[in-house]
């Protein structure tokens, strides 16, 4: 078969999957980048779109309320990835020791993930309940506070609180990618490393860190889109507040759509936003193909 | 020059053994891979260890170098306990199969990771990586990644990175047998004259019974995780302990019969069946030994080694015991042509020289030369 016609036949097969692909993403991408040059808005009665250029743009970039948003966004997304990789390393450096009982800790830790996000949102916020949560009967009991706390109802406080609920669901992925990565490590490296006289640390550092780095990378950035886009855990946990405390980028465009009604305004927050995650998804393929070439 | 890469003056009493091993034992569970083992080196001693696989050679080298928790017993290196020392403290280097270098780094790297992580200047650590790189002629590949080096330079490369730390124990395990044949042959030559040159303490695994001949001071051999005999090369070669040793060391392996074995005054009379009601063979042995002597006659197993049975060729063989043999087989090997005998219930090689003309069928002299012969109990198998 020559080039040519192989080449074709590969259009042709992949052609289904580009057509449902367009349908479903670059259409209404596509009509969300033009919403956001009018002034269209979510209303039951017909009315008049107009074509308003960059207005909404120059808006959404003047914004102090958006642009905290985006802030805070920022903020959830690098403490909370950070937490998970560090934790997820940890943990996938202890389910990496020989120890009685390692199998079962290793089945029970993927749970978390495993459980539906709105499901753990749920949960957290049974545990911060100010009234008969967990959290507060615990540490009350270990003396760490002295009388029941709102956790969420702070707006300084309950951004943390959702990224400790968060990474809580999310740092097994880290940790199993950690560890599969971490089995691939030949034992006579390990060993020669510890004969040549370096301790755990740096046995760590300059052996198991490098190796597992490339997946890390991958799972790392995978986390970090996921996280710029937080919505439904932020949504069953706080609503964005108490007073915009929670309020993330997504959030923010959510509510511009459905509860102020403004698709034209919202459709270019939406863009800023789906800008930002395509910055982090290049760095997301920069990263694979330094892995690639490392390897 | 105060270069570590020089021999060293090693004025120490030689008697202190640089390494001792005392009742080692390793067990995984109720499974008992090393039983009782002990062995000591002395300083520059090449030591080497040999079994089959699976008899626990590497874990005793695991155990030495603290890489393996003991079970029981204890290992002293130069005089001190290191029996629960961490393996970073022990003060020696190892060779792996695999090489195991670390594939971020570079070699340069790599031979400077030991000396790095004792914080030695990197002025002092550069020069002593490039005198290791000129000592194993790697200069050129300082550079690259251990991932662009071919077989033979890794396995240089990981011999440089035990080098530059000048350890007080060098370990291989079985560090040539993933090179081609003709490599292998080089490598060893270069790590007898490295080791002639430091002086270097070595313990070194192999599978390969002419490393072993070649570059042993001393040679272990283990079966199941016990040791079966610790001897020179000569020794393990010409007085074997057991019918496990004499059978493990020697290419082709040494002839083993049985025999019905008679004291004749002084002689030793040795009786060995032949087919097809054939005449049996006579030989006289003049100096069996006392415990020959002193053993009630009856059967015997005797081993002698193919060249012990040759023809009368060039060698200069006492011709008194000469007999004719059928040869099964002839394989001629270049410098040596094997054949194979029928004698005593079994096929016996006869080392043949290898300009000799025979061919399968033939019936020709062999020479019998006692002076190396080898008595084992029939049922133990130990040497008598
Ligand atoms: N971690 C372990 N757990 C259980 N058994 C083990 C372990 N490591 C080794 N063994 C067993 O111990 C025995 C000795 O293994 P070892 O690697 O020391 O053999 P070896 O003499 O080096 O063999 P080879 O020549 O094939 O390298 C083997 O039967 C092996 O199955
Ligand atoms: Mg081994």
């Amino acid at each position: 078969m020559s080039a040519i016609s192989r080449s074709r036949e590969k259009w042709v097969l992949l052609f289904p999957a580009i057509l449902v692909l367009s349908l479903i993403t670059v259409l209404p991408f596509l009509q969300t980048v033009w919403t956001s040059f009018t002034d269209a808005e979510i209303t039951a009665r017909e009315q008049q779109v107009n074509w308003i250029g960059l207005e909404n743009y120059i808006w959404a970039l003047t914004d102090p309320d958006f642009l905290e948003a985006l802030g805070r966004t920022m903020y959830f997304t690098v403490v909370s990835v950070g937490l998970e990789g560090v934790l997820g390393i940890a943990v996938a450096l202890l389910l990496n020791q020989k120890f009685r009982g390692r199998w079962f800790l290793r089945v029970i830790i993927i749970l978390p993930w495993a459980v539906p996000t709105i499901v753990n949102a749920v949960a957290w916020r049974l545990i911060y309940h100010p009234d008969y949560g967990a959290l507060n009967s615990l540490l009350l009991q270990l003396g760490f506070i002295d009388s029941y706390t709102s956790w969420l109802g702070d707006p300084d406080r309950a951004l943390n609180m959702v990224i400790l609920a968060d990474v809580w669901k999310n740092f097994p992925l880290v940790a199993y990618i950690a560890l599969a990565a971490m089995q691939t490590i030949p034992g006579d490296l390990l060993k020669a490393a510890a004969i040549e006289g370096a301790g755990a640390w740096k046995r760590f550092h300059s052996i198991t860190l490098p190796w597992i780095i490339g997946p890390m990378l991958v799972v790392l950035i995978l986390r970090t889109i996921e996280a710029f886009r937080v919505f439904d855990i932020i949504y069953v946990m706080t609503r964005g507040g108490p007073s915009d405390g929670t309020k993330t980028a997504s959030f923010y465009v959510y509510q511009e759509y459905f509860s102020y009604l403004r698709s034209g305004s919202g459709a270019s927050y939406a863009v800023v936003v789906a800008g930002i995650s395509a910055v982090l998804i290049l760095a997301y393929y920069a990263g694979i193909r330094r892995d690639q070439r490392g390897a | 020059m105060t270069n570590n890469l020089q021999k060293k003056e090693r004025t120490a009493v030689s008697s202190n053994p640089i390494l001792a091993v005392e009742n080692l034992s390793k067990s995984y569970g109720d499974l008992r891979i090393l039983k009782d083992v002990s062995v000591a080196i002395e300083a520059g001693d090449f030591l080497v260890l040999v079994g089959p696989s699976g008899c626990g050679k590497s874990t005793l080298l695991g155990c030495i170098g603290g890489l393996t928790e003991v079970t029981s017993g204890n290992i002293q290196i130069d005089g001190q306990d290191v029996t629960h020392t961490d393996p970073a403290k022990r003060d020696i280097a190892m060779v792996f199969q695999s090489y195991a270098l670390f594939p971020n780094m570079s070699v340069g790297d790599n031979i400077g990771f030991g000396l790095e992580v004792r914080k030695v200047p990197k002025a002092e650590r550069d020069k002593k990586i490039s005198q290791v790189a000129e000592l194993l002629k790697i200069e050129p590949l300082l550079d690259r990644a251990p991932a662009q080096l071919s077989g033979g330079q890794r396995q240089r490369v990981a011999m440089g990175r035990a080098l530059v730390r000048d350890p007080k124990l060098f370990l291989f395990d079985e560090p040539l047998s993933n090179l081609d044949a003709k490599l292998r042959v080089t490598m060893r030559t270069e790590i007898k004259r490295l080791h002639q040159r430091l002086n270097a303490s070595i313990i070194y695994v192999t599978h390969d019974q002419i490393e072993a001949m070649t570059l042993a001071t001393k040679i272990v051999v283990m079966k199941d995780g016990v040791i079966q005999q610790v001897g020179t090369p000569r020794e393990i070669y010409d007085t074997p302990a057991n019918i496990f040793v004499a059978d493990f060391m020697g290419s082709p392996a040494m002839n083993i019969l049985v025999a019905d074995v008679t004291m004749d005054g002084l002689m030793a009379r040795i009786e060995i069946a032949r087919e097809d009601g054939q005449e049996p063979l006579i030989l006289y042995d003049p100096n069996p030994g006392e415990g020959i002597a002193s053993r009630p006659a009856g059967a015997l197993k005797i081993g002698l080694r193919p060249e012990a049975l040759t023809d009368l060729g060039s060698r200069s063989v006492n011709a008194e015991q000469q007999f004719d043999c059928l040869l099964d087989v002839v394989e001629p090997a270049g410098s040596d042509t094997f054949a194979v005998i029928r004698l005593g219930g079994t096929e016996v090689t006869a080392r043949m020289h290898g300009d000799v003309d025979v061919n399968s069928g033939d019936t020709v002299p062999i020479c019998f030369d006692l002076s190396k012969i080898s008595y084992f109990d029939p049922k133990s198998g130990e040497r008598l």
